[in-house]
C-alpha cells in the first residue's frame, strides 16, 4: 500500500529493520518505500522541513514512483500469481474438500451399508438361529417319533413273528389235516369204487335173477298152458262122464220105473232080472267109474297143489340161496368194513386229541376255529400293518419336509455365506478406499498444515470411522465365528439326517417284506373265503335245515299213486281174464292168481302206507290248527271261523266270522273279509245296532284299528256279563 | 349347487326281516324263471323294486315259497339265520347243479337291545334292484340246464334253533369243485345280505 503522505525519515530505521530483504513477498502485501520512511519518522518530529525534502523527494518520488510502480507491478504480478496460486490452492482445497466430502459420504454410505449389512446379518443370524432351533426341535420330535415308531415296529415285529408262528403252526396243522382229508377222500373213493363194483355185481345178479324169473315165468306159462289143456281135456272127460252119468241115471230111473212097474205085474221073468242085474252091474260100474273119476280129479287136484307147493319151495330155495350168497357177500363187506374201521381207528389215533370217531368232527371244528382265529389275527395284523404303513408314510413325509427344510436352511446358509462374502468384499473394498482416503488425507494434511481446523475435524472423523471400522471388523469376525459354528451344527444335523435316511431305508425294506407277507396272507384269506363261499360251515355253530318239499313229496306220492293205480288196473284186467280162465279151468288159474295176488298185496300195502301218511299229516295239521284256534279263542276272547267265499266277479276271498265268548246270544257275530292284506268289516244285523255301529265308526272307520274295536267290544260284553 | 340331503327312514328289526324275506321270495321266483326250472307260461309279471318281476302262479310253488319266507322272517327277527341256499338239482339223478347262496350278517346289538337304524328305503331298493339285474343277467355265463330240474331251499341256522315240524336236518348239498361268481350285496343296516352263485363246471368248459 502506498501511503499518500510518506511518513517522516526517522522512521527509516524501523522500517529498514522492518523491511525484509524480500519486499516482493506478497504474503503481507506491505510495501515500504526505500526513500521515504514515513514510518521511521517519529511522530514528535513535525513536518517543518518540507522544502528540501520536497525537491529531493520529487525526484526521489518520481524514482520512487517508478520503483513503486515497478514494485507495484511486480507486486501486482506477484499478487496475481499469488491470487492464481491461491485460486489454484483454493480450487485444490475445494477439490480436496469435495473429495473429502465424497469420501466422507462414501464412508457414511459404507457405514450405512455396514450397518444395514450388520442389521441384515443380525436378522439372518436370528433367522438362522430360529430355523436352527426349529429344525432342532423338529429333528428332536422326529427322533422321538422315530423312537416311538421303532418301539412300535419292534412290537409289531414281535406280533408278526407270533402271528407267523401261529400261521405256520396253523398251516402245518392244515397241511396235516389236508393230508388226512386226502387219505379219507382216497379211502372214500376206494369205498365208492367197491360199492360201485358191488352195485354192478348186484345189478348183474338181479339181471340173472330177472332172467331166471322170466324163464320160470315162461315155464310156468307153459305149464299153465299145459295144465289148461289138461284141464280142458279133463273137463271134456268130465262132461262125457257127466253125460254118461246122466244117461246112466236116466237109465236107472227108467229101469227103476220099469222095475217098479214090473213089480206090480209080478212077472218074474228071468230076463228082467238079468236086465236088472245087468243094469245094476252097469250102474255099479258107472259108479265105480265115477268114483275113480272123482279120485282122479282129487288126485289131480292134489298133484296140482303139490306142484304149486313144489314151486313155492323151489322159489324159497332159490331165495334162500340168493340170500346165502348175499350173506357171504355181506360177510365179506363186513370184514372189509372192519378192516376199514381199524384203519380209521389207527388214523384217529394218529390225530392228536381224538380218542373216538365222535371226537373227529369236534377236532375238525376246533381246527376250523383255530384257522378262523388265525385268519382273524392275520386280519388284525394286516390292519396294524396298514396303520404302520400309514405312520411310515407320515414319517417319510415329515422326513421329506425336514429334508426340504434342511435344504432351505442350507440354501439360506449359503446365501448368508455369499452375503457375508459380499460384505467382506465390500469391507475389503471399503478398507482399501479407507486406506486410499487415509493416504489422500495424509497428503492433504501435509499439504495443508495451516488448515488445522478442518484437517483436525477430518482426522477425528477418520479416526471415528477407523474405530467404527475396527468395531465392524470385530463384528464381522464374530459373525464369521457364528457362521462356522452354524456350519458345524449343520454338518452334524446333516449327518443325523443321513443316519435317519439309512434307518428309513431299512424300515422301507422291512415294510416291503411285510407287504409281501400281507399279500400272501390276503391270497390265503381269499382262498378261505372261497371255501366259505363254497358252502362249508362249522357244525359246532351251524346246522342245515331243509323244508320238507311238500311239492316233491306230493308229486312223488301222486306219481306213485298214479303208477300204482295203473298197475292196479292192469292187474285187475289180468285178474278178470284169469278169473274167466279159471271159470273155464279152475285149477290152472291158481298159480297165476298167487303171483298176481302177491303183487296186488304189495301194491295195496303201499297204498295203505301212503294213505296212512296222508292221514297222519292231516291229523297233525288238524291238531295244530285246532290248538292254534283254541289258543286264539282263549287269548283274544273270540271264536274265529274261516271260510273261503267267491265274490260275484270270481275273486276268491277269505271270510272270518268272530263270536265273542262273552256273547249273550248267537246273533252277536262280527264278520270280516280278508283280501291280500286288507281286512274289511261287513255289515250284519249285529253291527247295524246303534251302539255297535257307533263303535265301528269310531274305531274302524276313524281310527282304522280293528283290534281296538274288538278289544273294546270284549270289555263291554265282559262287563255286561259280569253285571248281569 | 345346493347339496341334496338324503331322507333316511327308520328301520326296525321286524321291518328289516320283512324286507330280507320278501327279497328272498322275489329272488327265488326270479331264479326259477331265469333258469327255466318251471315253464315261462306259469309266471306272471308284477312291478317290484322298480323292475318287472316274474312270480310263479303254480299254487304248490307259491304256497311253498310263502311258508318258506314266513319261517325265514321269524328266524331273521330272532337273529338266528346265517345263510339261505337255493339248490337246483337234476330231477333224474338228484345231482346238485347250482347253489344260490345268500349269506346274512345280523347286527347283534339290534337283536339284543331292540334299537332301530336309519337308512333310506330308496337306497335299499336300489341295492336290491342291482342284485335282481345281476340274477337276470346270470344266464349269460351260467351253463344251460338241459334236463328237467327241481329246486330245494336250505337254511343255515344257529345250533340252538328249534326245528319246526315242516323242516328237517339235511346235508349241505355241496358241489364238488364249483365255479363261483360273487354278486352284489345289500344292507339294511340291521341285516347285510351277500349273494354268491356256485355252479358245476360245464363239460364244454372242461374240454
Amino acid at each position: 500500500m502506498i501511503l499518500r503522505t510518506p511518513p517522516p525519515k526517522k522512521q527509516r530505521a524501523e522500517p529498514i529493520h522492518h523491511d525484509s530483504p524480500s519486499p516482493l513477498v506478497a504474503s503481507e502485501g506491505r510495501l515500504v518505500i526505500y526513500e521515504d520512511n514515513p514510518l521511521a519518522a517519529p511522530p514528535p518530529e513535525s513536518p517543518n522541513q518540507p522544502s528540501d525534502h520536497l525537491l529531493c523527494t520529487y525526484q526521489c518520488r518520481q524514482m520512487v514512483k517508478a520503483d513503486v510502480l515497478d514494485a507495484l507491478s511486480n507486486a501486482e504480478k506477484q499478487i496475481s500469481d499469488y491470487q492464481s496460486k491461491l485460486e489454484a490452492l483454493s480450487e485444490s482445497l475445494s477439490k480436496a474438500e469435495a473429495e473429502r466430502k465424497k469420501f466422507r459420504d462414501q464412508f457414511l454410505y459404507a457405514e450405512q451399508e455396514l450397518a444395514a449389512a450388520k442389521g441384515r446379518e443380525q436378522m439372518l443370524h436370528d433367522q438362522l438361529l430360529k430355523e436352527v432351533d426349529d429344525s432342532q426341535e423338529r429333528f428332536r420330535k422326529q427322533l422321538e417319533t422315530n423312537n416311538e415308531l421303532k418301539g412300535k415296529l419292534q412290537n409289531e415285529m414281535n406280533l408278526r413273528k407270533k402271528a407267523e408262528f401261529s400261521s405256520v403252526s396253523a398251516e402245518e396243522k392244515a397241511a396235516d389235516l389236508e393230508g388226512k382229508l386226502n387219505q379219507f377222500s382216497q379211502s372214500i373213493e376206494t369205498e365208492k369204487k367197491r360199492l360201485h363194483n358191488e352195485l354192478a355185481l348186484l345189478k348183474g345178479e338181479s339181471k340173472l335173477s330177472i332172467s331166471r324169473i322170466s324163464a320160470d315165468l315162461e315155464r310156468m306159462e307153459f305149464r299153465a298152458n299145459n295144465a289148461e289143456k289138461e284141464s280142458e281135456l279133463l273137463k271134456e272127460q268130465l262132461e262125457d262122464l257127466k253125460k254118461h252119468l246122466n244117461e246112466c241115471l236116466n237109465q236107472k230111473s227108467e229101469v227103476e220105473k220099469k222095475f217098479s212097474s214090473f213089480t206090480f205085474q209080478e212077472v218074474s221073468s228071468s230076463e228082467s232080472n238079468i236086465l236088472i242085474k245087468h243094469l245094476q252091474e252097469e250102474l255099479r260100474n258107472y259108479e265105480s267109474e265115477v268114483r275113480e273119476a272123482r279120485k282122479l280129479k282129487s288126485s289131480h287136484e292134489d298133484i296140482e297143489l303139490l306142484k304149486a307147493k313144489l314151486l313155492e319151495e323151489k322159489g324159497r330155495r332159490e331165495r334162500v340161496e340168493s340170500e346165502l350168497s348175499k350173506l357171504q357177500e355181506q360177510q365179506i363187506s363186513l370184514v372189509n368194513l372192519e378192516n376199514e374201521l381199524l384203519l380209521w381207528k389207527l388214523i384217529t389215533k394218529d390225530i392228536p386229541d381224538v380218542s373216538c370217531p365222535e371226537d373227529v368232527p369236534v377236532k375238525f371244528a376246533t381246527l376250523q376255529k383255530e384257522v378262523i382265529d388265525s385268519t382273524i389275527k392275520i386280519g388284525e395284523a394286516n390292519a396294524r400293518l396298514k396303520q404302520i404303513e400309514v405312520r411310515l408314510d407320515a414319517t417319510e413325509l415329515a422326513k421329506q419336509n425336514a429334508e426340504a427344510d434342511a435344504a432351505l436352511a442350507k440354501e439360506k446358509a449359503e446365501v448368508l455365506k455369499s452375503e457375508v462374502k459380499r460384505t467382506e468384499l465390500m469391507l475389503s473394498m471399503v478398507n482399501e478406499e479407507r486406506d486410499k482416503l487415509r493416504n489422500v488425507i495424509n497428503d492433504s494434511k501435509r499439504h495443508k498444515n495451516e488448515e488445522a481446523g478442518d484437517e483436525m475435524t477430518s482426522g477425528t472423523v477418520v479416526q471415528e470411522l477407523e474405530s467404527s471400522l475396527v468395531k465392524k471388523e470385530s463384528c464381522i469376525k464374530e459373525l464369521e465365528r457364528n457362521l462356522r459354528e452354524q456350519k458345524e451344527i449343520n454338518d452334524r444335523q446333516q449327518n443325523e439326517i443321513k443316519l435317519l435316511h439309512d434307518r428309513l431305508n431299512n424300515e422301507a425294506r422291512r415294510i416291503k417284506s411285510l407287504e409281501r407277507e400281507s399279500d400272501r396272507l390276503r391270497s390265503e384269506i381269499s382262498l378261505l373265503e372261497s371255501k366259505l363261499g363254497h358252502g362249508d360251515y362249522s357244525s359246532a355253530n351251524t346246522k342245515v335245515l331243509r323244508m320238507v318239499n311238500t311239492l316233491a313229496v306230493d308229486n312223488e306220492s301222486k306219481q306213485t299213486i298214479e303208477a300204482l293205480q295203473t298197475e292196479l288196473q292192469k292187474t285187475k284186467e289180468k285178474l278178470q281174464a284169469l278169473e274167466e280162465l279159471k271159470n273155464q279151468s279152475g285149477d290152472t288159474g291158481k298159480l297165476v292168481d298167487s303171483y298176481i295176488s302177491e303183487k296186488i298185496m304189495k301194491l295195496k300195502e303201499q297204498i295203505a302206507t301212503l294213505e296212512k301218511r296222508e292221514e297222519r299229516y292231516k291229523t297233525v295239521f288238524a291238531d295244530r290248527i285246532s290248538v292254534f284256534r283254541r289258543a286264539c279263542c282263549e287269548l283274544f276272547g273270540y271264536k274265529i271261523v274261516m271260510d273261503e267265499h267267491q265274490r260275484p266277479n270270481g275273486i276268491p276271498v277269505t271270510r272270518f266270522t268272530l263270536q265273542s265268548i262273552y256273547a249273550q246270544n248267537d246273533d252277536e257275530k262280527l264278520e270280516f273279509e280278508y283280501e291280500s292284506g286288507n281286512t274289511n268289516i261287513l255289515e250284519n244285523n249285529y253291527t247295524v245296532q246303534r251302539e255297535i255301529s257307533h263303535q265301528v265308526d269310531i274305531f274302524v272307520r276313524k281310527l282304522n284299528s280293528i283290534p281296538a274295536f274288538t278289544a273294546n267290544l270284549t270289555v263291554e260284553s265282559f262287563n255286561r256279563r259280569t253285571l248281569s | 349347487m345346493a347339496s341334496r340331503t338324503v331322507a333316511k327312514d327308520i328301520i326296525t328289526l321286524r321291518g328289516s326281516a320283512a324286507i330280507v324275506s320278501e327279497f328272498f321270495g322275489y329272488a327265488a321266483n326270479s331264479i326259477l324263471y331265469n333258469r327255466g326250472v318251471y315253464p315261462e307260461e306259469s309266471f306272471a309279471k308284477v312291478k317290484k323294486y322298480g323292475l318287472p318281476m316274474l312270480l310263479t302262479q303254480d299254487e304248490g310253488v307259491k304256497s311253498f315259497i310263502t311258508n318258506l319266507t314266513a319261517q325265514l322272517s321269524e328266524w331273521l327277527e330272532s337273529g338266528k339265520l346265517q345263510r339261505v341256499v337255493m339248490v337246483i338239482m337234476s330231477k333224474a339223478t338228484n345231482e346238485v347243479l347250482e347253489r344260490w347262496n345268500f349269506s346274512i350278517e345280523t347286527d347283534s346289538e339290534v337283536v339284543e337291545k331292540s334299537v332301530s337304524r336309519e337308512k333310506s328305503d330308496r337306497e335299499i331298493m336300489r341295492e336290491i334292484q342291482a342284485i335282481m339285474r345281476q340274477v337276470a343277467s346270470s344266464i349269460t355265463y351260467l351253463p344251460c340246464l338241459d334236463e328237467p330240474c327241481v329246486f330245494d331251499v336250505l337254511a343255515y341256522t344257529d345250533k340252538d334253533v328249534a326245528v319246526p315240524f315242516t323242516w328237517i336236518e339235511s346235508d349241505p348239498k355241496l358241489i364238488a369243485n364249483p365255479q363261483m361268481v360273487k354278486l352284489h350285496s345289500f344292507d339294511t343296516k340291521i341285516h347285510k345280505v351277500d349273494t354268491l352263485v356256485s355252479y358245476k363246471n360245464d363239460e364244454w368248459d372242461e374240454q
